[in-house]
């Protein structure tokens, strides 16, 4: 036993030893993960991957409320509006990239403030067709225009009501009714409590955490691809003739694929380590409260990607077919398993099916873990999972392994 | 020119026979593409494009009537496309449901929510004012704000409402409109007519909404999107290895095989290079033709497009050739190279449209034959025409000639050392 | 005799229909050289891979140092060591690196891995290139290094399998004195070649094997008694003058016990090769065969070969 473990070691020691032979590893293993992790994350150029419904937005009035109706929608969390000229909004909503495309017209401000009861303002908005996110960013632009000249509703209404009950007998008469009541009404705007309070899992840290999404999916793909390379490292071992030379000395097999994997994912852990440092301390991104939590789930994810690594190991011949394989892989597991994009914009059978790729039950577990505050006892399911795969895979990679 | 041609076609057809090179020439883009289309509905034929209806629990302990209304505006046909609602009994389970990821959000109308808005018949005072709570699931954070639009929505209807009763009945009392024993009256009759109508009776902005013209099938395929991005992603990989051939050649000591011929350095290098073009272009078409032919894609204008091939085949040429300039090893060309291939692939708008990073970001793209190249390709797929891609084909061969000089440079250098 | 250290009974390998090693057996004793000698695709390297636990015998009997290799697989590794054909080392890592890591592979540790990499590194000279990278080492101390690794764990029994493949002479002459060095240090080597000279110069005793079978075993003495006092004369003649049948012409002439015939050369045992020429020499000029050289060699490995199996040892 205490032999296994000193081979072990010496079999670590020699892999990190190959593996960071060549500086540029360092590349893959820190600066392109980090560098990712910056941009996607936004944490210093201000946008996260934007996943807001895209809406034209034509804008022919130039006066203050309809700033101020750009600027609600700006803020919005449902629609990105994308400001076009009137002569290309046609062409540019043909292009179907846009959900909805909203016109405010000339004089829409002026009839806001207005209040003449026979002539609401109208904004004109064109859904694309059959489409929720058409619907979705109508009660969007319904919400924001909701807050907009409310106290101008108000007075309006107010002064219908008056009429009802006795004419005004002159428009000055009627402009001072309106303008009382604006004033009463801006007031009780100003005054108004707030009737909705939005609020989040106590992890959470003000609505959707673009950059700690971009954190955890970024750490997946670049820890991924390289535990892929297992496979890659095993072809390498069989090409160099080395893994003959290991089955030769008095070292079991499993002594020998305990090392490989014990090595590569330890390099792999250090590298998460470091990612979650660096996201943490300056970055600034939130991972979560649970370090028991999250190193559970790293590890399982670790443990679940190297073991594909193995499997794919047995699959491949030469290694920079491995390699190739590896990148690929990788990637197309990140994707699909909802690293890039959240998982909620998959449509809705294939959200079912990525169930089936580790990827989507690591990034299950550590969303748990660092969007919604969670603890190891809500990751136990995800983290079986995990397992399992890691089980599976090592089962049919050890079985179909190629020592030759 | 017949000796580039030669060692360029060597050099394509060893490419094309290597079979992890294949892999990820057209493969990966091929399968990435897939992925992509999967993942954002693309092939998801159904009646409705957008986003798939978002699930939502509610919880109504509101004892009047608002917490009822705000079920109904929920559960209308018109956002019965939009929205999934189920009840719950008990916030707990609704929140527990959101921990879960069952729900994208759990919308709790408390105790009180209708008392804090209508004054009590008996005293006329409102109570206290009790939020409307939207939990929201931070992991699904469209469907979270689709619901919280929908509630915020409700939430300015009625604050809308109770202010125009709140300014009327002032208003009424303070003009000595209205008696004293008809104030009561009047505010229900005032009070029914606004929340008794489905229609938003005291707004002042409309929303004229209509459906766009034409069917929905024309939609915009996002693999219109991917299928050009992923093949210029996996582009810059074929030109790194057709970079890494050069430095290989050297190394196995076939560059000296060839140098000792009567071929000179420059032919030699003029066919490694039109040699890593060619497959370039070979790429990037089979992977056209095959997504057009298993897609569907429309590709636009033909002309254009072989333009925009060309062009980007030679942008990413020269870049390739750059790397190995600057390179020592062939082991040095290939990582370099998948590290700027991912670093472009990320700058160029491949994996999202670079206009959503903002300004910085957007202007680095602009370095990446990928951003002129995409811009062209999506001209082109809707319905742009030659005129469209005239700045990015020039755009791209400027990129090529100054890339490419650079490169020759750095070469001359090292060949009148070495 | 000598204790065996290695006793083969009938191994035997099977690759689908193809019974690559068909029933080899013998002992080797300790302090012994034993080459197995044949052409390539004989079986050898089937079998050194079989003896040093690569492959799994279809069939057969493997004792190394008293334990058995099928049933105690690990202890026997132990006393072996294996330099193996191709070079297997971490070109990344320095030689010192590779050999420390090798040595613990076998077990070793601490001082005494230290010491004796430092002892290895002397006896393959390249203590003064130790902490280079092997990937910048040339053929030649690549190989050197690749010996040194099976070396360390001071292993009972030495497997080298075809270790100066594809290097220039000077390497080799190296390497073949280091092979000889170690035997004089008492070290057993069962080494596998296709060249008849390297066999002849280090064995104490050769197995000659073809088509999976070990034909002739003995020392060197004991081989050559197998083609009896017979010479070898070899004729060589111009390209495409030998059609068919020429070797029957000479068969018959007195003193000729053997013909064989390879591309343009005839090949004839012989009792005593001056009294046979002349006659050789008629018979080849009446029959308009243009005799470019003639060789004449004394008994050795290679015509025991021929004489076994009516080929060259190298075609």
């Amino acid at each position: 036993m205490v032999m296994m473990m000193q081979k072990i070691w010496a079999m670590m020691w020699k892999d990190a030893r190959v593996r960071f032979s060549s500086r540029s590893e360092l590349l893959f293993f820190l600066v392109l993960p980090l560098l990712f992790t910056v941009i996607l994350g936004g944490a210093q150029f201000g946008g996260d991957g934007d996943n807001r419904i895209p809406v034209l937005v034509v804008n022919e009035d130039s006066g203050e409320m309809a700033d101020e109706l750009l600027a609600l929608l700006t803020a919005s969390k449902t629609v990105r509006p994308e400001l076009v000229a009137a002569a290309e909004a046609e062409t540019r909503f043909g292009d179907n990239e846009h959900a909805a495309l909203l016109r405010i017209p000339a004089g829409f401000g002026e009839r806001v403030a207005a209040g003449e009861p026979a002539e609401p303002a109208v904004l004109d908005l064109t859904q694309a067709p059959n489409n929720t996110n058409a619907i979705a960013a109508q009660q969007a632009i319904q919400a924001a225009v909701g807050s907009l000249g409310q106290a101008a509703a108000a007075a309006q209404s107010s002064v219908m009501v008056a009429e009802e009950k006795r004419p005004f007998t002159t428009p000055t008469e009627r402009a001072a009714y309106f303008a009382e009541g604006l004033a009463l009404a801006q007031t009780a705007v100003a005054e108004a409590p707030q009737r909705i309070a939005v609020t989040q899992p106590e992890a959470a840290t003000g609505g959707f955490d673009g950059a700690a999404h971009q954190a955890v999916g970024q750490l997946l793909t670049w820890v991924l691809i390289p535990l892929l390379g297992t496979s890659g490292y095993l072809a390498f071992e069989r090409a160099q003739g080395t893994l003959r030379r290991l089955l030769v000395t008095p070292t079991h097999t499993a002594t020998y694929l305990l090392g490989t994997v014990a090595s590569q994912l330890g390099l792999g852990l250090v590298q998460m380590t470091i990612l979650v440092l660096f996201g943490v301390y300056v970055l600034r991104v939130n991972w979560g409260h649970s370090v028991a939590g999250l190193a559970l789930m790293l590890f399982l994810f670790g443990l679940a990607a190297v073991a594909f690594g193995v499997m794919l190991g047995a699959f491949t011949k030469t290694e920079s077919q491995a390699n190739s394989l590896s990148i690929m892989m990788g990637m197309a597991l990140a994707l699909l398993g909802g690293a890039w994009i959240p998982l909620e914009v998959f449509p809705q059978g294939m959200q079912t099916a990525v169930h089936i790729l580790p990827t989507t039950w690591a990034m299950r577990g550590l969303s748990d873990i660092v969007l919604r505050g969670q603890g190891v006892a809500d990751v136990l399911l995800e983290g079986s999972v995990l397992l399992g795969f890691a089980l599976l895979f090592f089962t049919i990679g050890v079985w179909r392994f190629r020592y030759e | 020119m017949l000796k580039l041609l030669t060692i360029g076609w060597k050099d394509l057809i060893v490419t094309f026979r290597d079979r992890a090179a294949l892999i990820m020439m057209l493969a990966a883009p091929f399968v990435l593409t897939l992925g992509m289309g999967a993942v954002t509905g693309a092939f998801s034929d159904g009646s409705n494009n957008g986003i798939d209806p978002v699930p939502l629990v509610l919880v109504n302990e509101d004892e009047g009537e608002l917490g009822g209304f705000l079920l109904d505006v929920m559960q209308s046909e018109e956002l019965a496309d939009l929205l999934v609602v189920q009840t719950a009994v008990s916030t707990e389970t609704a929140r527990q449901q959101v921990d879960d990821d069952a729900v994208a959000a759990a919308v709790l109308v408390p105790t009180g929510f209708s008392a804090s808005i209508f004054p009590d018949r008996a005293t006329g005072q409102t109570g206290a004012t009790m939020p409307i709570e939207v939990y929201a699931n931070p992991g699904r954070p469209i469907g979270a704000s689709v619901v919280e639009a929908v509630v915020t929505e409700f939430v300015n209807r009625v604050e809308r409402n109770q202010l125009t009763m709140q300014v009327t009945m002032t208003q009424l009392a303070t003009n000595g409109l209205v008696e004293m024993d008809e104030m009561e009256e009047t505010a229900v009759a005032i009070g029914n007519d606004l929340f008794g109508n489905s229609q938003d009776a005291a707004a002042n902005i409309v929303i004229d909404t209509h459906t766009a013209s034409g069917s929905s099938d024309g939609g915009f395929n996002v693999l219109s999107f991917f299928a050009p991005s992923m093949a210029i992603f996996f582009l810059m990989y074929t030109v790194t290895i057709g970079a890494r051939s050069i430095l290989q050649e050297q190394e196995q000591g076939t560059l000296s095989r060839l140098l000792v011929s009567p071929t000179s350095l420059a032919q030699v290098l003029g066919g490694k290079v039109v040699g890593t073009f060619l497959t370039g272009v070979a790429q990037v078409t089979i992977l056209i033709v095959a997504t057009t032919l298993l897609f569907q894609l429309r590709w636009g204008n033909g002309l254009g497009v072989a333009l925009l091939i060309v062009a980007v085949a030679l942008a990413a040429t020269s870049w390739g050739l750059l790397v190995a300039s600057l390179s020592n090893t062939p082991g040095q060309v290939g990582s370099a190279g998948t590290a700027v291939m991912l670093l472009f692939g990320i700058l160029g708008g491949t994996f999202f449209p670079t206009a959503q990073m903002g300004g910085l970001l957007e202007a680095a793209g602009k370095i990446t034959p990928h951003a002129w190249a995409m811009d062209g390709f999506l001209s082109l797929a809707t319905g742009g025409t030659l005129a469209d891609v005239v700045t990015p084909v020039l755009a791209l061969l400027l990129m090529t000639a100054l890339v490419f000089g650079a490169a020759l440079l750095m070469l001359r250098r090292r060949w009148a050392v070495a | 005799m000598a204790e065996p250290i290695l006793t083969v009974k009938d191994l035997r390998k099977r690759f689908g229909d193809f019974e690559a090693v068909q029933g080899v057996s013998f002992c080797m004793v300790r302090g012994e050289i034993f080459s197995l000698l044949g052409p390539n695709g004989a079986g050898k390297t089937t079998a050194i891979s079989m003896l040093s636990t690569l492959l799994r015998p279809s069939s057969g009997k493997v004792v190394v140092n008293g334990r058995s290799l099928l049933t105690d697989p690990q202890a026997a590794k132990q006393a072996i060591g294996v330099v193996p054909q191709e070079i297997a080392l971490y070109d990344a890592l320095s030689a010192r690196q590779n050999l420390h890591f090798w040595g613990r592979m076998y077990g070793m540790g601490g001082g005494a891995l230290k010491e004796r990499v430092e002892e290895v590194l002397t006896q393959v000279d390249l203590r003064d290139r130790a902490d280079d990278r092997v990937g910048s080492y040339s053929g030649g101390m690549k190989r050197r290094i690749n010996i040194a690794a099976g070396l360390l764990h001071k292993p009972q029994l030495l497997f080298m399998d075809e270790p100066t493949v594809g290097i220039d002479p000077q390497s080799r002459r190296r390497i073949l004195d280091m092979v000889l060095e170690l035997r004089d240090q008492g070290m057993t080597v069962l080494y596998t070649t296709h060249y008849m000279e390297e066999a002849e110069e280090l064995s104490d005793r050769v197995g000659i094997m073809d088509h999976g079978k070990l034909i002739a075993l003995g020392t060197q003495k004991e081989l050559t008694r197998l083609v009896g006092q017979q010479e070898t004369l070899r004729l060589h003649f111009g390209e495409g003058q030998l059609m068919n049948g020429e070797a029957a012409l000479f068969e018959g002439v007195d003193g000729v016990l053997q013909v064989t015939t390879l591309a343009d050369e005839l090949v004839l045992g012989v009792t005593e090769t001056t009294a046979v020429l002349p006659d050789v020499v008629a018979i080849a000029n009446a029959h308009n065969l243009r005799i470019r050289s003639v060789d004449i060699a004394e008994p050795n490995l290679e015509a025991v070969f021929l004489h076994l199996t009516g080929r060259a040892l190298r075609d």
